[in-house]
């Protein structure tokens, strides 16, 4: 379902040109929860970009559901955001003005789901993270792990072929962390995809598949 | 169904943001009505056929630009503003996947509702008001106000085409900023912390620079007609300074700061160096704004005010006398003193004094203590009158007009210079050189002295046959003045100058030009309250900018400065020394632009006196006297509007009012 073919991404610092991928390959199965582990500066961030198409490869091909990526305008690129991926961020990225029911809403509006349907996948959505009885808060009157699991409600309201997390867990604590983890699995035993981003051993070695990078090349770690 | 959505989005856009938009709309709403107002007084005839409404009407006519390139200005500026704070917002939209013509779709929609509410308020606000504004007008012009309903329909059409064009520039530059967001740098700001500024030494200087040639030009300039001129110079100049010493300027100073090891690495310097350096960055701009509106206000009530404060004394320096005639002969001066007399016994009133004198004068050009002229043969040509008039006159006359009793030896007189320096103790003029007996005050009492704005040599001769040496050798040739006196009141005084003025187009004898100080009072008070008006209704407009850009600041600062509290804490400061780092640092920040336009016009001041002078200003230190209570009024009311604004700011820093930073 995923397929990164020598994908670079270069960065042209001053006079010099830093790889930030060289030459990276991945293949990521449909079902599969695979992590992508490594310190800082090492690529992780271009990466995830790129899978998450929010930014294009500069050599290289990206398959996603076996079509290239690299043929979509901008725009289209938006559209398939929106139905392809489920992003759920390090910092939440709920709109603050917007209920948690509203803020789940959000991407289904833009799919134009009709209104009954469109309660229906909210009411579900946040069933599966629990918070169906908080569904008219604000962010603000709710704690880091309950934000984060609206963003992950967020994230699967829109059934996504493919759920992406940059470091969902980096500004939790260990136990909301536990809790967050325990949705990802969940998810995962549904039969959902999920690519994790992280820095964190612990969490990475929680995945079906750990994949290591370094210096913006790939490489498997075996469990 | 889907254009019911853009709308919902558009509608919520608004809704859930309405603490910023608030106050964005209102200003709309006010800049709006103002300008219809202004337009719409500018068009009405009721002021136009009011005493001095020629010139009052032309005032208002350059207000409305005035307003017009404000307004483009200002709220291009606050919904710029606007548009920066919800750039997360609309990164989110796209990386969720709305597509960016449509996320474009809602950006159109919120325009053109807030256009809407705008237009609509803000003409019903501009048509309410407009006729308290006129009220308010007729009587700072002494005229009689008509009750009843005005509705300016060429105003309207006005107002509705500018800001038509206004709202136009401003969906087009909020489109332009949201095609320019990618969706990777909401996620990049995230990860990155805000970079530390540059400092650009280059750009510093050049603020610096234009900044002092701004300050030279407003010191040097020694021409009042020029002065005009060289002062919007000066004023481009200084705003440019202005906004790049707020940019570029801070930064650098702050730099050097940081570069003096012994100051930086101090606790207390060490996170305002390096506050304050942030604080700048973001904020440089809507400082540089502040700085420049408030530099506006307090330039136009100053000026305004003291012009008015002053019309007075202006009235009787430049029109001594009840009734003059000037430029006279002997047959007239006796026809007018006989036609006066039983003019004013017809009114019930009587002739108090009466002075009628000659008088010899000429265009000069001053070298040291020489006073060049052109002689009888026309050489040399042109000695033009922007170098100056030389009057004379004899002691006898001296004497009598003034009530002393003075001598003169052979080659001596008596001098009084206006706007110039005259230090020597001889004066030359057609190779006879005088000595100068002694300095006396203003004596001609023609108000030629006030009227004119270049230098004045008064000088008083010993004899006619001085008098008679000067004319002979000259081009130019005696003339009379006559002036008079007259108890009695203000409309009658004008009764009698009527009366008169239309006895003299029919006296075939009659020669010269009449003038009446009531009669002119009236005009002349008329068009300094024009410009008072003027001047009253744009500082309020420009307060109304200076305040909401003072509000979004507090707000801006506050979300920063939450953060701030937390992390400075956590790396250990004591609550005590955050909050008094804070609280200096947001002090510095918002007072620093009071104190720049305190410096502004300070350094504007020798200037605008120059130009006043063509104004008649009488005296300068009225004006210096105004402009310190104008400074003292606006500082007052700046921080009586910083302590408002500051609630909201607390607000944000400490919402649950738990961690009650600053408020202490």
């Amino acid at each position: 379902m995923i397929d990164l073919i020598d994908i670079s991404r270069v960065y042209q610092i001053g006079a010099e040109k830093v790889y930030a991928l060289n030459k990276a390959n991945l293949h990521i199965d449909q079902g599969e929860f695979v992590s992508i582990i490594g310190p800082s500066g090492s690529g992780k961030s271009t990466l995830m970009n790129i899978i998450g198409c929010l930014d294009m490869a500069d050599s290289g091909t990206y398959l996603l559901d076996d079509t290239p990526i690299e043929d979509y305008t901008e725009n289209e690129l938006a559209a398939i955001r929106n139905q392809k991926i489920g992003f759920v961020f390090q910092s939440f990225n709920l709109i603050n003005k917007l209920t948690a029911e509203e803020n789940v809403e959000l991407p289904l509006i833009y799919q134009g789901v009709g209104k009954a349907e469109r309660r229906q996948r909210v009411q579900e959505a946040l069933e599966r993270v629990d918070l169906a009885q908080r569904a008219k808060h604000l962010p603000n009157e709710l704690s880091g792990g309950q934000q984060q699991r609206v963003a992950i409600a967020r994230a699967i309201a829109t059934r996504p072929s493919l759920i992406l997390g940059d470091e969902p867990t980096g500004n939790l604590d260990s136990k909301t962390t536990g809790e967050i983890m325990k949705i990802f699995h969940e998810l995962h035993q549904q039969g959902n995809t999920i690519v994790l981003i992280t820095h964190d051993d612990d969490i990475a070695r929680q995945a079906s598949r750990v994949v290591h990078i370094l210096d913006g090349k790939l490489s498997e770690v075996k469990i | 169904m889907r254009k019911r959505l853009y709308n919902r989005l558009a509608w919520d856009g608004i809704g859930k943001n309405w603490k910023l938009y608030f106050p964005y709309i209102l200003s709309c709403v006010l800049t709006i009505a103002m300008y219809y107002m202004i337009k719409s007084l500018a068009l009405n005839d009721g002021v136009q056929a009011m005493r001095g409404g020629d010139s009052v009407v032309l005032l208002l006519g350059l207000g409305s630009w005035v307003v017009m390139i404000f307004a483009v200005i200002f709220l291009f500026y606050t919904n710029s503003f606007l548009m920066k704070r919800r750039k997360k917002e609309f990164g989110l939209y796209n990386v969720l996947g709305m597509e960016k013509r449509h996320l474009c779709r809602v950006i159109f929609l919120e325009t053109v509702y807030i256009a809407l509410i705008s237009l609509g308020l803000g003409l019903l606000a501009g048509v309410s008001l407009d006729k308290l504004m006129f009220l308010l007008l007729t009587r700072a012009l002494g005229g009689e106000a008509t009750l009843g309903f005005h509705l300016s329909g060429e105003a309207i059409v006005s107002t509705l085409g500018l800001f038509a064009v206004i709202f136009c520039l401003i969906l087009l530059n909020s489109l332009r900023q949201v095609r320019k967001t990618a969706p990777i740098e909401l996620l990049k700001a995230e990860s990155y912390g805000e970079r530390e500024p540059k400092a650009k030494w280059l750009l510093a200087l050049l603020g610096a620079l234009c900044l002092g040639a701004g300050y030279a030009i407003s010191q040097v300039v020694d021409d009042p007609i020029g002065a005009m001129f060289w002062f919007f110079v000066a004023v481009v100049l200084v705003i440019i300074g202005t906004y790049l010493l707020f940019t570029a300027g801070s930064i650098a100073l702050l730099k050097l700061l940081q570069k003096n090891r012994r100051y930086y690495y101090k606790a207390r310097h060490f996170v305002s160096v390096s506050g304050m350096m942030y604080r700048m960055k973001r904020n440089a701009v809507g400082l540089a704004n502040i700085c420049i509106l408030a530099t506006m206000v307090l330039v136009m009530i100053s000026t305004t005010a003291s012009l008015v404060a002053g019309a007075e004394q202006a009235v009787r320096l430049r029109y001594p006398y009840d009734l003059a005639n000037d430029g006279t002969d002997e047959y007239t001066a006796a026809w007018l003193s006989r036609e006066t007399a039983e003019e004013a016994a017809a009114q019930g009133a009587a002739v108090t004094e009466e002075v009628s004198y000659s008088y010899l004068a000429m265009y000069v050009l001053r070298q040291e203590d020489v006073l060049v002229t052109s002689a009888v043969d026309g050489s040399p040509e042109g000695v033009a009158y922007t170098e100056g008039i030389a009057y004379f006159i004899t002691l006898e006359d001296y004497n009598r007009l003034t009530g002393e009793n003075r001598t003169l030896a052979k080659d001596e007189i008596l001098l009084y210079v206006s706007k110039a320096d005259y230090d020597q103790d001889t004066l030359t003029i057609f190779d006879r050189t005088y000595t100068v007996a002694d300095r006396v005050g203003s004596f001609l009492g023609n108000g030629h002295v006030m009227a004119y704005i270049y230098p004045s040599y008064c000088i008083v001769v010993r004899d006619e046959a001085q008098l008679s040496y000067l004319e002979e050798n000259s081009i130019y040739e005696l003339a009379m003045f006559w002036g008079a006196n007259l108890d009695a009141d203000d409309e009658t005084k004008i009764q009698i100058y009527q009366t008169l003025r239309q006895a003299a187009s029919e006296e075939e004898g009659y020669f010269g030009s009449l003038e009446c100080q009531a009669w002119e009072r009236d005009e002349l008070v008329n068009i300094y309250n024009g410009f008072f008006f003027l001047g009253v209704f744009l500082s309020v407009l420009f307060m109304i900018a200076a305040i909401l850009v003072i509000y979004y600041k507090q707000i801006s600062e506050g979300y920063e400065d939450r953060r701030r509290f937390e992390i400075m804490q956590q790396v250990g400061m004591s609550r005590l020394e955050v909050k008094r780092a804070i609280r200096s640092q947001v002090l510095t920040v918002f007072f620093l632009p009071l104190a720049m336009a305190g410096v502004h016009e300070l350094f504007a001041m020798s200037i605008i006196l120059q130009f006043m002078d063509v104004l008649m200003l009488a005296s300068h230190s009225i004006y210096y006297i105004t402009a310190a209570v104008s400074f003292a009024l606006f500082a007052a009311a700046y921080a009586m509007v910083y302590g408002l604004t500051a609630r909201t700011y607390y607000r944000i820093v400490s919402p649950n009012g738990s961690v009650n930073v600053l408020t202490a």
